[in-house]
């Protein structure tokens, strides 16, 4: 039979290890945005690197026709506007520091979200149809010296590719990325909304 | 590290320990624990500035503890405490002691409180003093002291509960 002073000092005989240390936990904190903030990175990286090789492709080679150099041009465009939107959107992200003003990061990650839908849903399709009609204008040369077998391979390759990533690549990534952004939004709202109650 | 990075490691090496006590207390469970140990002090850096030394700064900090440990298990819908307490003692098996066993059965008695109750008796077991154990719950030191008393004795009596069996 233990009395409250026993259970007391037996609660005080346990000693608790922190696994954690101040500055580990700060960086541990930032680390979920860096994530976010690395991923929108490596996207606009993606479409660097494709900008400048599908560049390339309109400098190093010599095209006969036009449609196969307005075809290039076109896509080359389509993929620079999209660049530029996404390094827009990182921006957002990138420009505050959550530890440092909580409140104002919290906003710009409610634009952030918000951005990102509009880019994967309205202007996503403009992409997908300046994307297409550069490709028709390219082929119209490039595959004209083809076997019609090999043809219709390339057409059909091509448009079930952009199907792929316009349907479920497209679906998987926004789920993904909605889930992820959710997360953090709830996690800083819940720290923000503890000290409004307060004051 | 600036000032403020100072001022924060100062208050986290004098606090840190006490708090995850608490959250150790409310949920049983050490990555649970560490997890709201973080969000607490995430918040206490957000809002070192809003500090006004109305209380002491421990004070503070535990309140934003103890709100953190209530809005987790609310608003996560987390694991219920019973599943998690026989984790850990499940989990520690391999460690087993006299003294272990008896942890494991205290935080096991702890988890059958209301939450209320469970934070407040962790501050108690914490030796708080009742003033500010008072401020932080928001409960009249009179009022306190009544449901301290009561506290005490239900966990008494479970902890002997347990022991029995």
């Amino acid at each position: 039979m233990q009395d409250f002073e026993n259970i007391q000092s037996l609660w005080q005989s346990h000693s608790v290890e922190l696994k954690i240390s101040a500055a580990e936990m700060l960086e541990q904190a930032k680390k979920e945005v860096n994530a976010i903030r690395s991923r929108s990175l490596i996207n606009i990286g993606g479409m660097v690197l494709s900008f400048i090789a599908i560049s390339a492709a309109l400098i190093y080679f010599n095209f006969d026709s036009w449609t196969t150099n307005l075809g290039i041009e076109i896509v080359v465009l389509a993929v620079a506007v999209y660049t530029i939107l996404l390094y827009r959107e990182h921006r957002l992200i990138s420009r505050n520091d959550f530890t440092v003003h909580p409140g104002a990061f919290l906003g710009k990650l409610h634009e952030y979200q918000i951005s990102r839908f509009n880019l994967y849903n309205k202007l996503y399709w403009f992409y997908v149809a300046a994307i297409a009609v550069g490709f028709i204008l390219f082929f119209f040369e490039t595959l004209h010296d083809l076997d019609t077998w090999i043809q219709v391979s390339i057409l059909l390759f091509t448009v079930v590719w952009m199907v792929f990533c316009a349907t479920i690549l497209r679906k998987a990534f926004m789920k993904k990325e909605k889930e992820r952004i959710d997360l953090l939004i709830e996690k800083f709202e819940r720290i923000s909304s503890q000290f409004q109650e307060k004051e | 590290m600036d000032q403020k990075d100072l001022l924060f490691k100062q208050i986290f090496d004098s606090n840190s320990k006490k708090i995850f006590h608490l959250c150790y207390g409310y949920t049983g469970d050490a990555d649970a624990a560490n997890d709201l140990l973080q969000e607490t002090f995430l918040k206490v850096w957000q809002n070192m500035d809003k500090f006004r030394q109305k209380s002491l700064i421990s004070t503070w900090i535990y309140r934003i503890a103890v709100n953190t440990c209530l809005t987790y298990l609310r608003s996560e819908k987390r694991q219920a405490k019973d599943e998690l307490t026989e984790t850990l003692i499940e989990s520690k098996t391999e460690e087993y002691s006299e003294k272990n066993e008896q942890i494991a059965l205290l935080y096991k008695s702890i988890s059958k409180l209301e939450e209320n109750d469970r934070l407040i008796i962790t501050m108690v077991l914490d030796e708080l003093p009742y003033n500010e154990i008072a401020e932080i719950s928001g409960i009249s030191e009179g009022n306190l002291r009544v449901k301290i008393h009561r506290i005490k004795q239900k966990l008494t009596e479970l902890y002997n509960q347990h022991a029995r069996l």
